[in-house]
């Protein structure tokens, strides 16, 4: 082991090149560290995104075959008085059963969306200018229309739902709808809607149905909830203001439609517990279910723009961390390819005093470790902060990528996942409509720390780099002839 | 001890040999000097006997054993000592380590021996304060008086040396081959050295002249 003895002596002896060596080493580990740190951040974000997104699958109406029915009704009819009508099927409550008991289902939710006039309360208005024609409000004219100017929204819970659950919306006071006013006649209303008709928990409203007998029906607020504010800019033209959306159980909702939607809904969403299990539990699905009829669809946008996203962090740091390497393998060959014919003199007597040749390359190796191991703890000090500004800087370059994709998509009053509605649904976008796919961005964020795991990978890309590079410089040690050295 | 057997050697063609069938033959406990103008071989035929390099023609025997049996890196490690006139020491090192680097690479007897060392080191007159300095900062003379040192230190029986005293002045010339001598005789070891200072080489036990190709006994 004398070769780790002159290792040390030389490295010792040579103390401005070996700090030299040390700083270049040094760099380089610490963008290999920059990059793995990343990588292995963005691996820990998607799980955490596979655990806390969660994803849904939605049974609704079968809009497509629907449709498909509707043309061919109408190929085969010649009057244009006659012109059939695209009729969708409201989803049977005994389907979601069946549906809710397979596993990987957590949790369902049953929306039934319909729209009431105001009777005893005044709607709030929006005064964008467009959209606000069939809407009530101080003034304003009374909808007559099938379509009411208060947007109805039955669930099953309002906490099941995407826009309590994302925070988009959130109870200010009383409560929100449970399970437990199933049957009955209680209304969550949104804040700017009590305050102008200074309603409180407690309070009844009455409401004038839109369909049917369009009889007047009392309703007690049990909570009052608080829209964001983002999400009035998200309904279309054509919508209602948001704040003109009431919670109710959705067996009140289907009240309102008529007495034949009674154990019907517009649609069930299925929280999946394990998002990978979305495509199994649509197959499953699917086997309970009437598909000409209905339809299953999956709503796993959310974990798959995290997914994405960290996949091209990942992506990007995996390429750092291969490019340092590589570009470090060099500039290190390179820095001892000069070293050693700097030093072919020593090795030159190393040769005549009958050292092998396999122990001089050892020399160099060992030389390298101990810069290496130095390099090794700046780099676990200074990677931690590179990457976590070159982190920072990606995830929210992503973020701007995928927030403008997502916003491209979201069309102006979009239903999001009620596409069955019956007649005298209103078209609004909803309160916290917006893709929750933004809100999940927000969230993801890169959790970088220094693990003993991290700096021994590390470690090993530093030995597999210094190894490279003395492999690739040693070729002169194996091919140098002592004699041409030593004596000229 | 050590027999060569007529050796020869060139550079671009056998037709222009630097020496041919040479035949020598050196033993313990002497000294030899190989005299010759410059570019006449002699540290060529130094190289050949050290086992750096390999004979074109013949073959050198240590105690009748070819070196081509024992291996040049073997020879090199355990049965030749070198001195160069450069003093080829490792600069980044003290005289102490290099001497014990010297020992552990050629596994010598005393190998490891801080106090053996030390010990030939100061009857070199190297003093105290500098067996634990850089070797960069003695003298020249110093620095060779290291190197022989570390001929002395290895269990080598032979040294050779290549114009062990071309950078020294006269003082240090005559200490020098006094130290080769007391190397030769007291330690029963075998001395070559070549040299173009006859001075130098009158001082030998044995005189080569390496002349016309031909190596020529002068005493």
């Amino acid at each position: 082991m004398n070769f780790c003895k002159r290792a040390w002596l030389n490295v010792w002896a040579k103390k401005g090149r070996s700090i030299l060596l040390i700083l270049v080493s040094a760099a380089i580990l610490m963008f290999v560290l920059a990059g793995l740190l990343i990588r292995s951040a963005a691996i820990k974000a998607t799980d955490q995104a596979k655990a806390d997104v969660g994803a849904t699958v939605t049974l609704s109406a079968n809009r497509q075959a629907a449709f498909k029915k509707m043309q061919s009704s109408s190929s085969s009819s010649s009057s244009k008085s006659s012109r059939p009508k695209m009729t969708l099927t409201p989803v049977k409550l005994s389907d979601a059963t069946k549906i809710a008991a397979l596993s990987n289902v957590g949790s369902y939710n049953v929306t039934s969306s319909t729209s009431v006039n105001a009777k005893s309360y005044d709607t709030v208005s929006t005064s964008t200018g467009m959209g606000s024609g069939n809407s009530g409000g101080p003034g304003g004219m009374k909808s007559t229309t099938s379509s009411g100017d208060t947007a109805i929204t039955g669930v099953s819970a309002t906490s099941l739902t995407s826009d309590f659950s994302d925070k988009q919306s959130k109870i200010v006071k009383g409560r929100g709808i449970t399970t437990a006013d199933k049957n009955t006649n209680h209304v969550v209303i949104e804040k700017d809607l009590a305050s102008q008709n200074d309603l409180s928990v407690g309070d009844t409203i009455k409401v004038k149905e839109t369909s049917g007998s369009k009889s007047t029906v009392s309703l007690k607020v049990v909570g009052i909830y608080k829209a964001s504010s983002t999400s009035a800019s998200s309904a279309g033209p054509m919508s209602t203001d948001p704040a003109n959306t009431m919670y109710t159980s959705y067996t009140l909702a289907n009240t309102f439609k008529g007495s034949k939607y009674q154990g019907t809904a517009d649609s069930v969403v299925f929280n999946v517990t394990t998002p990978s299990k979305v495509s199994s539990v649509k197959t499953a699905g699917k086997k309970l279910i009437n598909t000409s009829k209905y339809a299953l669809s999956t709503d796993d946008s959310s974990y798959q723009t995290v997914k994405s996203s960290m996949a091209s962090v990942e992506s990007f740091a995996n390429k750092i961390v291969w490019l340092v390497a590589i570009a470090g393998t060099i500039i290190l060959a390179l820095i001892v390819i000069l070293m050693i014919r700097e030093r072919r003199f020593e090795i030159g007597v190393l040769l005549s005093l009958g050292e092998a040749r396999w122990k001089i390359v050892a020399q160099f190796f060992t030389e390298m470790v101990m810069v290496l191991v130095v390099a090794l703890a700046i780099a676990g000090a200074g990677g931690k902060f590179v990457g976590n500004q070159l982190g920072s800087q990606l995830v929210s370059q992503t973020a701007t990528t995928t927030q403008t994709t997502s916003s491209s998509s979201n069309q102006p009053g979009g239903g999001g996942q009620n596409g069955g509605q019956p007649s005298g649904q209103m078209g609004h976008g909803g309160p916290g409509s917006t893709s929750s796919s933004s809100t999940q961005q927000a969230k993801t964020k890169l959790a970088i720390t220094v693990s003993a795991v991290d700096l021994a990978e590390l470690g090993g890309f530093g030995l597999a780099i210094t190894f490279l590079s003395i492999m690739i410089a040693s070729g002169g040690i194996l091919r140098l002839e002592p004699k041409k050295v030593l004596i000229s | 001890m050590l027999k060569t057997q007529d050796l020869g050697y060139w550079y671009q063609t056998a037709n222009e040999p630097l020496f041919q069938n040479v035949n020598l033959t050196f033993d313990v406990g002497k000294s030899y000097a190989i005299l010759g103008h410059s570019g006449t071989g002699k540290t060529t035929f130094l190289s050949l006997i050290a086992g750096l390099d390999k004979p074109k023609t013949g073959e050198i025997l240590l105690e009748d054993r070819s070196l081509k049996q024992i291996g040049l890196t073997n020879y090199r490690r355990h049965d030749v000592a070198i001195v160069f006139q450069a003093y080829n020491l490792f600069t980044y090192m003290s005289p102490l380590d290099n001497l014990l680097t010297a020992m552990a690479i050629t596994n010598a007897k005393h190998a490891g021996d801080k106090a053996y060392a030390r010990q030939i080191l100061k009857d070199l007159g190297i003093a105290d304060d500098q067996l634990t300095r850089n070797v960069q900062h003695l003298s020249g003379g110093q620095q060779q008086r290291v190197a022989i040192a570390r001929t002395m230190a290895c269990d080598a029986q032979l040294v050779v040396a290549d114009e062990p005293t071309g950078n020294l002045d006269e003082d240090n010339t005559r200490a020098v081959i006094a130290q080769f001598q007391k190397i030769a005789h007291e330690q029963h070891k075998c001395v070559i050295i070549v040299t173009h200072e006859p001075d130098v080489a009158a001082q030998c036990d044995h005189q080569f002249r390496l002349e016309n190709k031909r190596f020529k006994q002068l005493a």
